[in-house]
């Protein structure tokens, strides 16, 4: 029954305009006191660590203002916040993937020149040492290959507040699987590598969440990756029973208790929406069908984009 | 299945093409060429093999991995241009060796100072240069230009152009890989201005005569090497008309909608390309789709992709260059017109860069004409 209590605390810029800043120092010294407030007694569970490697959303330089990626104003707040209390070295880590160079997708969200603030380094783990190892889902053993640094360190994970092309929140599991070589499923993977990992806390970066459109939900949430996913999943309207990686890793069934002033967390759920992302660019193959069979009929050409992969 | 539609014509005024570069933008051209009477796609050529692979299911019998290969192995009357920026000048003059005439992508090049080399090569090789400028071709424009010409809001005192999309980057859920080139100011000679603001700098230009370039400012939402918004204020001493353009691509698209927003304030009222878009683009389709079944039992050709009038337009575009090629008459979008696009941009890029501080105020505020070669490099 532990870790099932989440912090939150709101972000609060008075001098905003609309639902973004776009200076990343005002952005910085917003965050300053909810970061505070949120890693609370965290840490004294990180105080000891020898090196932290924080796992923020990276995976592709879509604009944080999209909710679509972790503000990298946020994970800046987190690492200031740990060297002032820490003498641990500090990382935020990534992986490249067949999408994108990390460095690349890191290059544009501004990570290089918001690290050069800190003593903080950017790690590709796809360069990195890896760990082999077993995990375990459902009595039935998983194969890993872990980044030695996630394996080794302490570590953070700070997930944006979205959902996934599959539909579930991508969270903070889905978010660190990500990283990790494992050939389980979708479903089976994040519980998998979780239990591998075992990071010391996760938070939630809700400054802007998506849910079929951006809204500034101007809050943040820490806790265990499983309490901080659940969360995430209410927050974006689906049902915690029906994610089988929250299923198979919340200690309880019992809804997770929020503590932190000024988080309304129903009236939250209230303003965010529960859609889903924009479709895929493939068009239905139904309508590729219909296309190519009209063109066949009148002499028409076939657009490349209307192909259905042919 | 589609049959391939090449070869359709084969007798002697057959305008013979080769395509280099068959990415998206060169399988548009490719196909609407296959379309077009009396053109045929004898070749493509492309580094990537499965760009090869879709060239050669579209019906093209010869691909190369390299376009100069192309060009001294074919012999083509005319040769599109769709490679990445950095390599049009040398395609043209390889081109140019050969003798075969161009439809240049836009950018024509990189800058005015290797589109005058380009065109000089074009020049001494004695092959005509077009270049794929295509919102003009599409009919909301088209529509706009006719209802301006015909004095129907009265005298234009102030214009408006917006063009916007999700650039390279594209929008969740993230599928491909990005391609580098776009977003590298050495391989693409610069951001959004290039790609997008030129199409808008080449409309207005056919709408209000030349331009004048007052002010700019270019911006990035992210950290990238090229600018994804920018923003130039203009004017049109012709029509006495002040324009303001601003294109970006910072901004999801969700296809078939697409941000192109132009409006003309006149006297009278307002005209809108909005007002000369179809009201449902799938009901409009499906007009234009039954409309080419019906010309198939009536022997008309058909209106290639008919159902997708952005995609008209580069046939349109292409079609356009080949009947000129065809009748020895000089491209109705040449490659001067290309270089007047690019002109246009630097000089926006001069001011941004001057008002950001980015110089030494080398920047010369007081008049400088769209074709002013003599404006100094500007440090972006």
């Amino acid at each position: 029954m532990k870790n099932e209590t989440v912090r939150a605390a709101r972000i609060d810029d008075a001098d905003r305009r609309g639902g973004w800043d776009p200076d990343v120092d005002a952005r910085l010294a917003a965050l300053e006191s909810p970061v505070r407030d949120v890693l609370g007694p965290a840490l004294e569970e990180l105080s000891d660590a020898e090196r932290i490697t924080i796992v923020p959303d990276a995976h592709y330089p879509f604009h944080p203002s999209s909710g679509m990626v972790t503000d990298p104003a946020v994970v800046g707040a987190i690492v200031a916040r740990l060297e002032d209390r820490t003498d641990a070295e500090i990382a935020v880590a990534g992986a490249t993937d067949d999408r994108i160079d990390f460095d690349r997708a890191a290059e544009y969200l501004g990570y290089p020149d918001l690290l050069e603030r800190f003593d903080a380094t950017l790690v590709d783990l796809a360069d990195e040492p890896r760990t082999g190892g077993l995990s375990g889902v459902e009595d039935e053993p998983v194969a890993l290959s872990v980044p030695t640094r996630l394996a080794e360190d302490a570590v953070v994970v700070v997930p944006s507040l979205r959902p996934t092309a599959d539909g579930p929140v991508a969270g903070a599991m889905r978010t660190l699987a990500a990283l990790v070589d494992c050939d389980a499923g979708a479903d089976r993977a994040p519980v998998a590598v979780t239990r591998s990992v075992e990071p010391t806390l996760a938070v939630l970066d809700a400054t802007v969440a998506y849910g079929g459109d951006p809204i500034a939900a101007d809050a943040l949430f820490a806790g265990s990756a499983p309490a901080v996913d659940a969360v995430a999943t209410s927050l974006l309207g689906r049902s915690l029973e029906a994610d089988p990686v929250l299923s198979a890793t919340r200690r309880t069934d019992d809804p997770v208790t929020v503590d932190g002033a000024g988080v309304d967390v129903d009236r939250l759920r209230g303003r965010i929406s529960d859609g889903a992302l924009p479709p895929s660019d493939d068009p239905h193959p139904a309508v590729t069908t219909a296309y190519r069979l009209y063109a066949a009929v009148a002499g028409d050409a076939v657009p490349p984009q209307l192909e259905g992969g042919r | 299945m589609t049959p391939p539609l090449l070869n359709r014509w084969t007798d002697s005024s057959t305008l013979s093409l080769g395509i280099l570069g068959v990415g998206n933008i060169g399988m548009v051209h490719l196909k609407s060429a296959a379309a077009m009477p009396s053109v045929e796609v004898v070749a493509a050529a492309d580094a990537v093999p499965g760009n090869r692979e879709r060239a050669e299911r579209a019906g093209v019998s010869r691909t190369y991995d390299d376009y100069t290969t192309l060009l001294s192995a074919e012999d083509v009357d005319a040769a599109v241009v769709a490679l990445p920026p950095f390599l049009h000048a040398d395609a043209v003059e390889r081109a140019a060796e050969a003798g075969v005439d161009v439809f240049v992508e836009k950018p024509l090049a990189r800058s005015t100072e290797e589109a005058d080399r380009l065109l000089e090569t074009a020049r001494e090789g004695d092959i005509a240069v077009g270049v794929d400028h295509t919102l003009r071709y599409q009919p909301d424009m088209q529509g706009v230009k006719a209802a301006y010409d015909e004095g129907s809001v009265g005298h234009v005192p102030y214009a408006s152009i917006t063009r916007l999309n999700d650039g390279p980057l594209g929008r969740p859920p993230a599928e491909d890989a990005p391609a580098s080139w776009p977003l590298d100011a050495d391989a693409a000679g610069g951001g959004s201005l290039l790609e997008l603001g030129v199409h808008c700098f080449d409309v207005l230009e056919w709408l209000f005569g030349d331009l004048e370039v007052r002010d700019a400012s270019m911006g990035r939402s992210l950290e990238t090497d090229v600018e994804d918004a920018a923003t130039v204020l203009m004017a049109a001493p012709e029509t006495g008309t002040t324009i303001t353009l601003h294109c970006g691509s910072y901004q999801w698209e969700q296809l078939p909608e697409v941000n192109t927003r132009l409006r003309l304030e006149g006297v009278t009222g307002t005209i809108s390309n909005d007002d000369y878009l179809p009201g449902n683009f799938y009901a409009d389709a499906a007009k234009s789709a039954l409309s080419n079944v019906a010309s198939r039992f009536t022997s008309d050709e058909p209106d290639v992709f008919g159902p997708t009038f952005y995609l008209q337009a580069h046939y349109d575009a292409l079609a356009d260059f080949c009947d000129a090629i065809r009748e020895g008459e000089r491209p109705p979008v040449d490659g001067e017109a290309g270089r007047r696009t690019l002109a246009l941009a630097e000089r926006a890029y001069e001011l941004a860069a001057a008002e950001a501080g980015e110089t030494d105020g080398e920047a010369n505020e007081t008049d400088a004409g769209a074709d002013d070669r003599g404006t100094p490099e500007v440090t972006r």
